[in-house]
């Protein structure tokens, strides 16, 4: 059975590349478009990674990460952030919030199966 | 310096940067430059607002269709190295009865080592007929000796007969003495009778026997000549008919490898497309942001808009300009500070791993 991948971004565009590269790679994925849609879509699945965006409407992803790490199903599941923010700042609120690993947008494909086969 | 209550028209919003002065202005100047500040900018917010809705909604539908176009593409990717791997496995050959499957160039060899055998055991039989036809000469020969026999046999026959004749005849002559010398003359004539006949059985046994021999001859003399002519022709054959095959393999070889390579170089394009596209993001965040800003020129137009109708109300021009300074100042405060496409390329993010 493949690995599931929740990946969560208001941008369709964002979604769908992100589902089309990681499907390439055989790897079942969920989609949510918020950090509260996430939070509805993520229990029970048994995911094997979650990649997040920072700046979404309702509920932001450092929000979502700080939410997912407190339930015990999600302590360890690795948490990718995949955001256009690149301030050294906001990676360390990543970083604290219980993020894994951060990811400037774009994204090139073959690194970004290199690094999810690389966390999870 | 330039005076704030010089009549200048408003530039946009950094003309509500500069702070209105005090006191000195006409109230009617004032109105006038508030009225224009406050058009200038509803001007460029009804100009700005649907040509950034548009350019969203355009980069949008462009992305949406692209997305379709790469999906399919890489259905068709997905389908062409599928039907190049049926390929490749349609040339893998499996033996009845082999253990395992065999590539074409071992089942050529296969078949080349098969043929190899054949034609040496037709060339065996071949040399065997030709054994067969000497010892058909050498039988053939020895055939006409024994007619050859024969024929003295009739003719020492013949004399016993005459001898026997003469014998009676002078057993006749002998008369009573020669009754018993004539007895025997009688048999000796029937021996020679019974030897001749037996000669002429004997000769045509020898007769048919000869033309079976021929017959055979002719066939072994057949097959000695035409079966090794045939053999090495059909080997000639097959050797040309599995050159032609082994190139073919080849040239098909040659094409799955082309396939492949075509194949890595589309998926290679594919993940630059997959990349631009995130752009599609990117621009929507940054027209997202321009908007807001946009709502921000709104803001103040109508700020200027409150400063007109305070100044037309007859309010304190101090008050009223207080008023609008907090306005423009707080529209200042929350001015985005963003920009989603940071490198202006189109190259990949960094990744940092915690």
């Amino acid at each position: 059975m493949s690995p599931c991948i929740l990946t969560v971004d208001d941008s369709s565009t964002m979604r769908q590349m992100i589902s089309f590269t990681l499907k390439s790679a055989n790897f079942e994925v969920v989609e949510a478009g918020d950090g509260v849609e996430a939070l509805e879509v993520a229990p029970g699945k048994k995911l094997a990674l979650i990649i997040t965006d920072v700046n979404m409407p309702r509920m932001d992803g450092l929000t979502l990460v700080h939410r997912l790490r407190a339930l015990p199903e999600f302590k360890f599941t690795p948490i990718l952030v995949l955001t256009t923010e690149s301030d050294a700042s906001m990676k360390q609120k990543g970083k604290e919030a219980g993020a894994t690993g951060w990811i400037v947008k774009p994204f090139s494909p073959e690194k970004l199966l290199e690094v999810v086969n690389k966390v999870i | 310096m330039k005076s704030w209550f010089s009549g200048t028209p408003a530039t946009g919003p950094t003309t509500s940067q500069e702070p209105p002065p005090q006191g000195g202005a006409s109230r009617v100047a004032l109105l006038r430059m508030a009225s224009r500040e406050a058009a200038m900018l509803e001007g460029q917010v009804n100009f700005l607002k649907p040509e950034l809705l548009q350019a969203d909604s355009l980069v949008q539908e462009a992305a949406g269709t692209l997305e379709q176009a790469l999906r399919t593409l890489d259905q068709r990717v997905q389908h062409q190295h599928q039907l190049a791997k049926e390929v490749q496995k349609a040339m893998v050959i499996t033996l009845d009865g082999a253990q395992d499957s065999s590539g074409f160039d071992s089942i050529s060899s296969s078949i080349g080592g098969t043929l190899d055998g054949f034609v040496t055991a037709i060339l065996e039989i071949s040399k065997s007929s030709v054994q067969l036809v000497g010892e058909i000469e050498d039988i053939r020969g020895r055939s006409e000796r024994m007619e050859g026999m024969l024929g003295e046999l009739s003719e020492i026959a013949g004399r016993t007969h005459l001898l026997s004749l003469n014998a009676s005849i002078e057993a006749a002559h002998a008369r009573r003495f020669g009754a018993g010398f004539a007895v025997v003359a009688g048999e000796v004539s029937k021996l020679a009778d019974r030897s001749t006949a037996l000669s002429s059985t004997i000769q045509e046994q020898i007769s048919g026997t000869r033309q079976a021999l021929e017959r055979t001859d002719a066939h072994v003399q057949g097959i000695a000549s035409k079966d090794m002519n045939v053999a090495l022709q059909s080997k000639a054959n097959s050797e040309a008919l599995m050159q032609a095959l082994e190139a073919s393999n080849l040239r098909v070889k040659d094409l799955v490898g082309q396939i492949e390579v075509n194949a890595r170089s589309i998926a290679e394009q594919v993940g630059h497309v997959v990349r631009s596209l995130q752009f599609e993001d990117l621009v929507h965040q940054t027209l997202t942001a321009c908007l807001k800003e946009v709502g921000n020129l709104m803001e103040q137009a109508q700020a200027w808009r409150a400063f007109e109708a305070a100044l037309a109300a007859e309010e304190p021009e101090a008050q009223a300009m207080d008023a609008l300074e907090s306005i423009l100042s707080q529209i200042e405060a929350s001015r985005v500070q963003f920009r989603a496409v940071k490198s202006g390329s189109l190259d990949a993010g960094d990744v940092d791993l915690f």
